[in-house]
């Protein structure tokens, strides 16, 4: 079976094995990751078919390029010597213009070096003669060194040559996908708001969701709509609510409005993607049944710059919420005028985590998937963090993905439905957090805590709120 | 947006609201007609979650007479097409959804309904 050799970004190493894997499931073929180090520059995988590289090449926005592998080897000597046995590989493109192009990783290039290797390869016997600009073949010679710190020219001579493996492949194309994070940048972006998610981690998000056309993808948090952008572009119809309605349309309302969301979506040709955007309290949804909705991908607010809110009053406020609607004086009632709004209340992100679950038990067909970020405080994450909920079960390779800040970080959930029925629409009950004192998780109260520099907790007298009260809401 | 196979997911979610919540229904409505490309197999498999009268009495009360009072058992190429034109292509842009039970108004600007509940009608 053909082996491959991704190029990949050494950003983000603990999404990468995740994504390859989720790729390889929503086109439905096998991938094996041959590498014996999986982290490196360079990744060995072994498809089954040809035709499946062109998914890795549609999708994978950590992966740069994308080789056949005709030889691998410690040293030059070795890799001559396999490819020297082999001129059967070579057959196919005697005749065609080519180029070799050196490569490495954690290294560069420089003087006469590249064109010495280059010159090395004269054995191949290539009569098609060389073409820099546009070759029918690109071969690659790929040097992947190990990383280190180096402070003088001396130093940087003596690396040359001094890689742990060479390898010698095919190219095959270029990632169509990671191109894609820089065109949709949120700085080019024709909407965006002080929360929206960079694209690299959207698209990556996306890909845990198995996005690809005609699945229905739908954001309970959409604010500014990041991830829904990424959904669309991979086929996906997506979805968005939020309870704060301004966070989709923009400051602009009235006729021949479209709103910031749908300019954007424009934007990157996806607007007939967006199926609807719709302004509701998740946790009073009007969303009739369950079971339709392919993934749910968000990143909820976790009151940093931004809290979550649902309908209610703070306990502290004098009066409880209303039983009859609010009388104006000229006789009508308030709820009916266009600009009313209803009081809100904060959203502990222990409780907003839980219903989340519950909430894609519920809305999620058989197998679709939640991908959601949980904020943590590093030092204190624990597995138990993430809720257990009967029908769903969390999918992670190895400790997971993170994006780690220092003291705290934010860790990719992905979880799957295993349930087959739809179940009950989740009541969204807060939960008594005060029975969970001892075993609170990592995200709870977390904007407090961020802005305390992430002190232990003073277990002595644990200062639990009941219904989330300190939960920032900047 | 307001499209109908999202109206077709929504009820009235007002506290002890539970008779004639669903459909809501449609005035004053500013439709548009958006072409979006077919994709047929994704309207086959949303069909079961559909439910099919409320579907037609709605796409009736915006002048769409395409559909059949019965669900067919199965569906013609023809019909899937009358089907994916009244889910993804009819656009609500302004108007209102009225609850038939309650009589609460959804109001829809921009495309975007407003669908969050005055604090005396949230669930306790």
């Amino acid at each position: 079976m053909p082996l491959y050799i991704l190029r990949v970004s050494l950003d983000h190493l603990t999404f990468r094995l995740p994504s390859l894997l989720s790729i390889s499931q929503t086109f439905d073929f096998p991938i094996r990751f041959v590498s014996e180090d999986k982290f490196r520059g360079i990744l060995v995988v072994e498809l089954a078919h040809k035709k499946d590289v062109q998914h890795l090449i549609d999708r994978g926005t950590l992966i740069m390029w994308i080789a056949e592998l005709y030889a691998q080897a410690e040293t030059y000597d070795d890799l001559h010597a396999q490819l020297r046995e082999r001129p059967d590989l070579f057959d196919e493109y005697r005749q065609r213009t080519f180029k070799i192009t050196p490569e490495a990783a954690n290294y560069h290039f420089i003087g006469s070096r590249p064109l010495e290797i280059v010159k090395s390869f004269a054995y191949l016997d290539m009569r098609g003669g060389v073409e820099l600009e546009n070759p029918e073949v690109d071969f690659v010679v790929f040097e992947d060194y190990d990383s280190e710190t180096i402070h003088t020219h001396e130093q940087r001579l003596a690396r040359d040559g001094r890689f742990r493996t060479v390898y010698f492949g095919r190219r095959i194309g270029f990632s169509r996908a990671r191109p894609l994070v820089k065109e949709q940048s949120v700085k080019t972006r024709a909407y965006y708001g002080n929360t929206s998610m960079e694209a690299e981690m959207g698209f990556l998000m996306a890909n845990q969701t198995l996005a690809r056309t005609g699945k229905i993808i739908y954001d309970p948090f959409a604010g500014t709509g990041s991830m829904l952008y990424a959904c669309a572009t991979f086929g996906a119809y997506v979805m968005g609510s939020d309870i704060d309605g301004r966070q989709m349309r923009g400051k602009s309302k009235g006729p021949d409005v479209t709103p910031g969301m749908l300019r954007a979506a424009a934007q990157y040709g996806v607007a007939d993607k967006f199926l609807d955007l719709l302004t509701f309290d998740v946790t009073r949804s009007p969303i009739r049944r369950g079971g339709w909705v392919d993934a749910i991908i968000t990143d909820p607010p976790y009151g940093v710059r931004a809290g979550a809110k649902r309908i209610g009053k703070k306990s502290t406020r004098k009066t409880p919420l209303r039983e009859d609607p609010y009388v104006l004086e000229d006789g009508t009632f308030a709820h009916t005028k266009s600009t009313y709004v209803p009081p809100f209340r904060p959203y502990e992100l222990v409780n907003l985590t839980l219903d989340l679950v519950l909430l894609a038990r519920y809305l999620l067909v058989p197998r679709g998937r939640l991908v959601f970020f949980l904020p943590t405080v590093t030092e204190e994450y624990d597995a138990i963090d993430i809720p257990v909920v009967e029908g769903m079960r969390e999918l992670k390779v190895g400790d997971g993905s993170v994006q780690d800040f220092g003291k705290w970080g934010r860790r990719l959930i992905t979880m799957e439905k295993t349930a087959e029925d739809d179940g009950e629409m989740p009541k969204f009950e807060d939960q008594d957090i005060n029975s969970l004192a001892d075993k609170l998780p990592a995200h709870h109260d977390f904007a407090r805590r961020y802005y305390e520099r992430f002190a232990p907790r003073n277990n002595s007298t644990p200062d639990v709120p009941t219904d989330g009260e300190s939960a920032g809401s900047s | 947006m307001v499209r109908l196979i999202t109206h077709n997911m929504l009820a009235c979610h007002v506290r002890n609201c539970n008779k004639d919540n669903f459909p809501l229904i449609f005035s004053e409505v500013e439709l548009v007609i958006r072409e979006t490309p077919e994709n047929l197999d994704f309207i086959r498999r949303f069909l079961p979650k559909l439910d099919w009268t409320a579907l037609v009495d709605t796409a009736r009360s915006l002048g769409d007479t395409t559909l059949p009072d019965e669900q067919p058992v199965e569906m013609t190429d023809d019909q899937l097409r009358a089907l994916h034109h009244v889910l993804m292509e009819m656009h609500v842009e302004e108007g209102n959804m009225t609850c038939r039970g309650c009589g609460h108004v959804y109001p829809i600007s921009n495309g975007i309904p407003n669908m969050l509940l005055a604090e005396h009608e949230v669930g306790r």
